[in-house]
């Protein structure tokens, strides 16, 4: 049986006891998946499974009341979500179904997008996409064009510990043995640049910014939703004015939000309409912590999270000498 | 809103090096100042009085003062606006003299930064609400951990004022450290002979219910309002019908059991009243030596008995009391001496501490008042006292001077002359601390008529020769090394807070420091508050002190505990956070950080949310920095407020280039 | 000394706002660039503000509470050490040089201390000198537009 029947066969099993099931669906073009809501049998047929399901779940979990039991199907990275929510008590374990999953990477659009822009290729006219021997195999413009998942693969999959889902009620296909080791490189290659060097860099960045919130929508962190202090009066951190001041310190209010928490699941980044890398900045923080509290977020439902904990004596925190 | 904005001359304090009048002038054209004006001295009647009229006669709807710090006059000028028919948070300071007048000698650039103070807080004052205090009853019973001289005192002039008092001692008998001394300085009075009446009226005080043989397990509550689990630990013996004849101590044959009231240099039986002055006269039996917990047999107290009180199943009794005032006055110990290990400390059976001396000298200890040294029981002729160990000692993490040593020694010194005439006494000193009442004169006396010799030096080692302690140091005076051959060695060891202290101060949610000493509220103006509302200190556990302040602060602390019950009511602080349901997503992180306890969970609507206990909370706003989508906001500091402080500053320019 | 620069200090009421009094009171001249905004508790600093501050353009930003051990609130300090030392680490990412924020330890006894900690800090942020503001590319665009500015906050 294939890991996608597996999967269906699982989600028809536990169907009963649950009040939808949010998996993966085809999506509005052939390199397109959508979140799909299941809600009866007939619905299953309709769930697919492949690298180019790259929607974190998770996201999802808190936009029910907390009277629905809900399925979810994640990837090791979302699952580590799921972990978060739960340690966080903005989900409970008793309500909510995981069916995990392994994954080796899923596919970065922009990059597929940028590889078939190199040979005059136009995304928007892939009328077929499938996988086959580790390439991801599209039909544009007539013509067929094998793009090797290695270079099409999302950044983050490369340096991925957490192949397997962490958390899982049911779980689908053989666990994936290998991790990968992740240095952070990608951080300490940016930070080989100057201050004014990454000042301005930012700057360039966020000028873009339309202050669209799809980063914060999509981070299934963000529970806040209405009322977060991005927007809201009463606090007033943020004026309505549209200035580059305003675009970045919403990042920054995203970013110290997140920290000790972000899973580094890279959904803001991808959300964003505008490609700003936002996910470095997450992983600044993720580095930080790590250094200092030893500390990987969404691992363990039970951890009591760094910046919530402290030591009277800090192991790794210099008192203030001068 | 209209806001008035007075400008402080403080005389030439403030004025001498700010141009006052530039910054009322600059305060005129802020956003909402309606009104700004420099006055000679704020704080004066004449001060307050032409703030208050201004708010009337203007309308104001709040007033910044720009003058001292907050810290010194914030209240003050809080009741002025409040007598000027205003909330009294509707009040902003400007602190233009600590942090301008003062430091700095530009007068330029000190008038500069009071504009921008003045704008900060202006455009604080326009964020702010009125706040109103609750209040609340109060239940007007003390509960006094700790039944030593200073818990005594306390307790009777608790209790004396007519409240209810409830006293929970540690060991079996109150009376504490005084109870083991034989005479006292610097009147040399027999020192059970003073206490035991006190003790006795506090067993007799209708008042005063005494739990002996108790620790506080787990505090709750608030000022006011306290709930206090307390356990009353196992005895053996049913204190209801104990009448503390001692006629198990007569029979027991567990003769060589510990007998921590005379500091371990006598023994005692395993069923044993301490002294035959306890209070309460109860027996109890020590598990670890007791013959039928060790064996199962034996069982001869329970024979021997006349009112059938032993009970070999007892079991430890937890009990609630509810308070609303809590005195915490649990004394010291001494510290622990065998870091001493040049001076032999626990290895040579005749190096002792003070307190066994005292012990010794008492008529009613081991020795019946008989000075025997510990190693052969024969009468020591020449007696060397070494004080400062652990006192002012560095090396052994002992900074601090215990403060009653230098006065006890030479108690010591007198004594052990009138109980062996013939005796020689030698004190090793650093320097002779005996500030108070006739206590220079006694230490005089010590050395002058009882002939003590004073050596002024620190002693390097002390060791066995041929029956006697050799007692090795220098005497700083004379530039010279010394040697002294004792019979016995007495070594003056410094004090620390009680054993348990830290524990127990975590649990009352009290400071402490790293010797077990409870922080005081403030070092000189609070010296018996604590910085949790309705938590008091007394005695030693405060820091060391002799009796008579010990006696002094336990009568301060039942002063404060009076004042705070003569309202029937209590006013709680409206600066208190405050959860905006809505916004709050019950995930509860405000409550794993609110190191109060303050915030609990309810539930509105079906859904979890949190809640501020406002007579717990203390108004520190942890939680709201906790909070992401600041759904918790603590009163008169929340987001918006500081927000507006910022934006202020970061609005005006700086100096021009 | 150059041209004054914007520098904030965030205070804890019991310990910091205290010893800038006590050096007050003891009349420990110190430079004039620094604008206290008084806190109940270091913890109550949101690394926020922080941010906030040193994006709306300060020089700048000095966080004093009490030592750890002495928290008026018994917890607070050790909360903040964590927030800000995160902080602290995080602002070269973003390009703010993390010799613009430190925060530190004083008690309302040490007067003197205070006053060391003032001047070390506004000397280190001189050195520094006045920062970049982030808005600055925004504003220029904005002025040739010829639209009229709003007051930065
Ligand atoms: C050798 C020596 C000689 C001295 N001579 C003199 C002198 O001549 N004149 C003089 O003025 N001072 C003298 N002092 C000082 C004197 O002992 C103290 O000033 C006095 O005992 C302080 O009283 P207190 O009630 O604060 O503490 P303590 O006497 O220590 O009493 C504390 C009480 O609290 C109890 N307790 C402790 N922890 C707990 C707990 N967790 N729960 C419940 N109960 C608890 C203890 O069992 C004890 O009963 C001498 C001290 C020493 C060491
Ligand atoms: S901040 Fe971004 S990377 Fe982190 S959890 Fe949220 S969406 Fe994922
Ligand atoms: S950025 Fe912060 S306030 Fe906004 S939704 Fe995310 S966590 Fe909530
Ligand atoms: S007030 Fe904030 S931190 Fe507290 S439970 Fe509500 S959302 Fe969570
Ligand atoms: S302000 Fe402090 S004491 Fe009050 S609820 Fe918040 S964390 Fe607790």
């Amino acid at each position: 049986m294939s890991l996608q029947d597996e999967l269906k066969a699982q989600i028809v099993k536990r169907l009963p006891e649950l009040d939808v099931v949010i998996g993966w669906g085809q999506g509005y073009d052939s390199l397109h998946r959508t979140p799909l809501f299941i809600t009866s049998e007939a619905d299953v047929d309709k769930l697919v499974f492949d690298p180019l399901c790259v929607h974190n779940l998770s996201t999802y979990l808190t936009r029910y009341g907390s009277a629905k039991r809900i399925g979810v199907v994640v990837k090791g990275c979302d699952s580590r979500s799921v972990v978060e929510l739960l340690q966080e008590k903005l989900i409970h374990r008793d309500k909510v179904m995981v069916f995990g999953l392994p994954c080796e990477g899923v596919a970065d659009l922009g990059k597929v997008k940028r590889a078939l822009a190199a040979k005059d290729l136009d995304m928007g006219r892939v009328r077929a996409a499938s996988f086959a021997d580790g390439d991801l195999v599209v039909t544009v413009s007539g013509q067929e064009i094998r793009l090797p998942m290695a270079e099409v693969q999302a950044d983050k999959c490369g340096r991925c510990r957490y192949h397997n889902a962490v958390i899982h009620d049911e779980f689908a296909g053989q666990p994936i043995t290998e991790a990968a080791p992740d240095t952070y490189a990608d951080v300490a290659a940016f930070e080989e640049q100057t201050l004014e060097e990454r000042m301005e860099f930012w700057r360039e960045q966020m000028e873009r910014c339309v202050r669209c919130y799809a980063c914060r929508n999509a981070c299934p962190l963000c529970v806040c939703r209405d009322y977060c202090i991005g927007q809201s009066r009463e606090p007033n951190w943020v004026s309505q004015r549209d200035g580059l001041e305003e675009k970045f310190f919403f990042q920054m209010i995203h970013a110290t939000h997140l920290a000790g928490r972000c899973t580094e699941c890279g959904e803001c980044e991808r959300a964003c309409p505008v490609d700003i890398p936002l996910l470095l900045l997450k992983r600044k923080l993720g580095k930080e912590i790590l250094e200092l509290f030893d500390y990987r977020a969404g691992t363990d439902p039970d951890a009591k999270p760094p910046l919530l904990n402290f030591k009277v004596q800090e192991d790794t925190i210099n008192e203030r000498g001068w | 809103m209209k806001i008035g904005v007075f400008v402080c001359h403080c005389g030439s304090n403030i004025a001498g090096t700010v141009d006052v009048v530039q910054v009322a002038e600059a305060a005129k054209s802020m956003p909402e100042v309606a009104f700004a004006k420099d006055t000679m001295y704020a704080c004066s009647e004449p001060g307050q009085q032409g703030i208050i009229d201004a708010i009337k006669e203007m309308g104001l709807d709040g007033a910044v003062v720009a003058s001292c710090t907050p810290r010194m006059h914030g209240s003050t000028f809080m009741r002025t606006v409040a007598r000027a028919g205003l909330n009294p948070y509707m009040f902003e300071m400007a602190n233009i003299r600590e942090h301008v007048s003062w430091i700095g000698k530009d007068k330029v650039a000190n008038t500069r930064k009071a504009i921008d103070l003045v704008r900060m807080a202006v455009a604080k004052l326009a964020q702010n609400k009125p706040l109103y205090s609750q209040s609340f009853s109060i239940n007007k019973r003390v509960m006094i951990i700790g039944g030593g001289v200073a818990g005594i005192q306390a307790a009777l002039d608790c209790a004396d004022g007519g409240l209810q008092v409830v006293l929970v001692e540690k060991t079996t008998t109150i009376g504490g450290k005084m109870a083991k001394l034989d005479k006292t300085f610097p009147t040399v009075d027999c020192s059970s002979c003073i206490l035991g009446p006190r003790m006795v009226d506090v067993a007799q005080h209708p008042n005063i219910t005494l739990h002996a043989s108790a620790e506080v397990d787990e505090v709750f509550g608030y000022v006011g309002n306290y709930q206090v689990e307390v356990r009353k630990k196992a005895t053996y013996v049913n204190w209801k019908t104990c009448t503390g004849c001692g006629a198990c101590m007569e029979k027991c044959p567990s003769k060589k059991s510990k007998d921590p009231f005379n500091e371990l240099i006598g023994t005692t039986t395993a069923i044993n009243i301490p002294f035959p002055q306890a209070i309460p006269k109860r027996a109890s039996i020590d598990r670890d030596s007791c013959i039928k917990f060790k064996t199962g047999k034996c069982g001869i107290c329970a024979k021997v008995c006349p009112t059938k009180a032993i009970d070999y199943d007892q079991q430890d009794e937890m009990i609630t009391e509810e308070v609303g005032a809590i005195i915490a006055a649990t004394g010291f110990d001494l510290m622990d001496w065998h870091v001493y290990g040049q001076y032999g400390a626990g290895r040579y059976p005749d190096v002792i501490t003070s307190l066994q001396y005292e012990r010794m000298l008492s008529a009613s200890g081991p020795t019946g008042g008989h000075i025997k040294r510990p190693s052969d029981k024969k009468e020591p002729k020449t007696i060397v006292f070494i004080q400062c160990v652990g006192s002012r000692d560095k090396s052994v993490g002992r900074p601090y001077c215990t403060g009653f040593c230098c006065m006890y020694t030479a108690k010591q010194a007198i004594l052990t002359k009138d109980h062996i005439p013939d005796s020689e006494s030698y004190v090793f000193y650093m320097d002779i601390r005996a500030p108070g009442k006739m206590y220079d004169e006694f230490t005089r006396r010590a050395m002058e008529e009882y002939g003590a010799k004073y050596i002024r030096g620190r002693v390097s080692m002390v060791y066995p020769q041929d029956g006697k302690m050799i007692v090795r140091g220098v005497d700083t005076l004379a530039g010279a090394q010394v040697e002294v051959e004792a019979d016995l060695v007495v070594l003056a060891v410094g004090a620390e807070g009680a054993a348990g202290s830290a524990q127990l101060a975590e649990k009352l949610r009290i400071s402490y420091d790293s010797y077990g000493f409870f922080m005081e509220g403030h070092p000189k103006l609070k010296p018996v508050e604590t910085n949790t509302a309705g938590v008091y200190l007394a005695g030693c556990a405060q820091g060391p002190k002799d009796i008579p302040s010990s006696v002094a602060q336990g009568s301060a602390a039942a002063a404060k505990v009076l004042s705070l019950f003569s309202k029937d009511q209590l006013q709680s602080d409206p600066q208190v956070s405050k959860v905006d349901l809505k916004r709050c997503v019950g995930c509860m992180k405000c409550a794993i950080t609110c190191p109060f306890g303050a915030i609990k969970e309810t539930e509105v609507r079906g859904e979890i949310k949190a809640q501020v206990i406002e007579t717990i909370c203390q108004g520190c706003g942890i939680c709201t920095s906790t909070c992401r989508q600041g759904a918790i906001q603590l009163q008169n500091f929340t987001d918006n407020q500081i927000l507006a402080e910022v934006n202020a500053l970061l609005s005006s320019e700086t100096e021009e280039a | 000394m150059d041209k004054e620069l914007r520098i904030v200090g965030f205070l804890c009421n019991w310990c910091s706002y205290g010893g800038a009094d006590t050096a007050g009171v003891g009349r420990f001249v110190q430079p004039t660039d620094l604008r206290i905004i008084r806190m109940p508790c270091s913890g109550r600093i949101d690394p926020l503000f922080v941010l906030k501050t040193l994006i709306g353009g300060a020089d700048g930003v000095l966080v004093s509470g009490c030592h750890p051990r002495d928290c008026h609130y018994a917890e607070g300090n050790y909360y903040a050490r964590r927030r800000l030392e995160v902080l602290k680490r995080f602002l070269p990412i973003i390009g703010i040089d993390p010799g613009r924020f430190e925060y530190t330890w004083v008690s309302a006894s040490e007067g003197q201390r205070w006053q060391h900690v003032v001047t070390s800090f506004t000397n280190q942020i001189h050195a520094l000198g006045p920062v970049q503001r982030i808005g600055r590319q925004s504003l220029a665009k904005a002025c040739s537009l010829g639209t009229v500015l709003e007051p930065l906050a």
